[in-house]
């Protein structure tokens, strides 16, 4: 067990990533999020928190994504399907932590399995869903900023109406 | 000691020392190897396992087309082949080897069932799939007769392959229960053990399938009854002090003590048991402590030799007030039971534990954990459990 102590004197005991090396491929993944979602926060210690957070990108880094790459490169289909179908669902929950797959969602998409293509799309809709709300959340802000200098007549109206713009065309 | 019940909140400082003293000693933690005298056991994986049976039917053909006469060699079960190995504080099995023959009518129906327990282990091992004691006896009713003649088969079998009997994948019904500060991985599904309410988990029998996950327990506590486990579980005890409650419901069973030693062995915490303060109690935390003397074939693998007897002690009688209508006279029986463990020498090496027994012996008394009760319902887990964590007062 890897082991965090707490500053009370308290620990909080972590399995080894090197036990998940036999584990199915999409375990490791849900682990990570069980962690993050269900139990991060109960630690309530700051330190043990950042600490087990690190671990856990330690384990998807030298784990998770690893063994989800074998598979997503190898021959097996029916595996490609299920580690696809789990990959799907975390996307949906947590983008970030199914990012480091993005780079062979173009591959996958081209196979002849009509499942790894209809899954690889919906991951794909995921990433640019995601990355979408970024995109609005940054151009938000901005046009938060630029009503506050069009009022206090720092900028013209026709710079004002260009950042309108920019904003509703993304929001469409 | 405090008189009155109070709400307090105790520090748990003896608990968390020891807790302390087990971490830190965790990187020098060092395997004690088993005497030269005793039988070494393996806990095997479905593969090895199978190849251990093919490898005994081997031999037993080999046997018999050189000498003619067909014949199993398996290690002796008989009490006078249990060692009890002071360094590890675990009874094992000696070196004592018997020879059944096809001779007489009684061996070979013995073989004759031997073999058919083989055949089910077979069986259950290339299916991949459990199978309970209860279900193998109805396998063959006419042949096992009643159930403890297959229970017997099950464990000659076992120990026949040199190896443990959840091995076999002859499993024992789901009996014990735990509940707090863990979580587990059953296959692919993860469990939090805080999250299914007062009943908590039923340990599974099937512990090849259990993975310890997580955990934030300072320390382990074995419950003997049901009764005071719902009481524990009711109060949310792990909460306040952050523990792993489990229970068997009476003497562990095998995937009861396995489970326990699993936790014991990969969370390094320290470990108390809670039973009646009668010789029966005291033979249950023996049986945790350092295993059966039926399954001592198992014993590296069912036993927790740094589990501590926290209570109830018969001391704990006055100390904590328990008035007389809560107590009970001890029966022939429990005289008896008191005796033989004084006779163990395990027991005899304990000089706290030898103390208590005989304290027993002399007040004539013995008491439940439900006694406690007559201090309020929340004594056991607001002042009991709590002051004797705190101030160590342990066996």
């Amino acid at each position: 067990m890897r082991i965090f102590h707490k500053k009370d004197g308290g620990i909080v005991q972590l399995i080894d990533k090197d036990k998940m090396e036999e584990w199915s491929v999409e375990l490791p993944l849900i682990f990570i999020e069980y962690i993050k979602d269900k139990q991060l926060d109960r630690y309530e210690d700051p330190k043990v928190k950042k600490e087990i957070s690190a671990y856990l990108d330690e384990i998807l880094k030298d784990v998770a994504v690893p063994r989800l790459i074998s598979v997503l490169e190898g021959e097996e289909e029916e595996d490609k399907i299920s580690a696809l179908e789990r990959i799907k669902e975390i996307s949906k929950k947590n983008v970030e932590m199914a990012r480091p797959i993005k780079p062979y969602l173009e591959k996958l998409s081209k196979s002849k399995n009509k499942s790894v293509v209809n899954l690889t799309k919906d991951i794909s809709n995921n990433f640019v869903k995601a990355d979408r709300r970024k995109e609005l959340a940054k151009k938000r802000k901005i046009m938060q900023e630029k009503e506050k200098q069009f009022m206090a007549g720092k900028i013209s109206g026709e710079d004002y109406a260009k950042a309108r713009k920019d904003y509703l065309s993304l929001k469409d | 000691m405090a008189k009155k019940q109070q709400s307090k909140n105790w520090d748990l400082k003896a608990a968390k020392d020891l807790f302390n003293e087990y971490i830190e000693k965790g990187s020098e933690k060092r395997e004690i190897p088993l005497p030269e005298d005793t039988i070494k056991i393996d806990d095997l994986n479905r593969k090895y396992t199978l190849e251990r049976v093919y490898n005994l039917v081997d031999d037993i053909i080999e046997r018999i087309y050189n000498t003619g006469k067909p014949s199993i060699l398996l290690p002796s079960r008989s009490s006078t082949n249990i060692i009890w190995d002071q360094e590890n504080d675990l009874l094992l099995l000696g070196k004592q080897i018997i020879e059944k023959q096809f001779h007489s009518l009684t061996s070979v129906a013995d073989i004759t069932r031997l073999m058919r327990v083989l055949e089910i282990i077979n069986e259950l091992l290339v299916k991949d799939i459990h199978a309970t004691k209860r279900e193998v006896f109805y396998t063959d009713v006419k042949l096992f007769k009643e159930q403890k003649t297959s229970d017997k088969s099950i464990e000659d079998a076992a120990t026949m392959l040199y190896t443990t009997r959840n091995s076999t994948h002859i499993v024992a019904a789901p009996k014990g229960t735990c509940v707090g500060r863990l979580r587990i991985r059953d296959r692919n599904d993860i469990i939090d053990l805080e999250g299914l309410g007062s009943g908590g988990w039923t340990i599974s029998p099937m512990l090849a399938n259990i993975e310890i996950l997580e955990s934030d327990a300072e320390f382990i506590l074995v419950i003997e009854k049901d009764a005071a486990m719902m009481r524990l579980a009711q109060d949310r005890f792990w909460r306040k002090y952050p523990c792993i409650l489990l229970t068997a419901q009476g003497v562990g069973n095998v995937a009861v003590r396995m489970f326990l030693k699993r936790l014991s062995k990969e969370l390094n915490l320290p470990v108390f048991s809670l039973v009646d303060s009668d010789p029966y109690g005291h033979y249950i935390h023996s049986v945790y402590l350092r295993g059966s003397k039926r399954l001592s074939y198992e014993s590296p693998f069912l036993a927790t030799p740094n589990i501590k007897l926290l209570g109830v002690l018969t001391r704990d009688l006055d100390q904590y007030k328990i008035p007389d209508v809560a107590r009970l006279k001890l029966e022939k029986v429990d005289i008896k039971r008191i005796k033989d463990l004084l006779n163990e020498d395990f027991v005899k090496k304990n000089k706290k534990w030898e103390t208590d027994l005989k304290l027993a012996l002399k007040m004539n008394i013995k008491a439940e954990i439900q006694a406690l009760s007559s201090h309020g319902f929340e004594f056991l887990t607001e002042q009991y459990l709590p002051e004797k964590l705190s101030t160590g007062d342990w066996i």
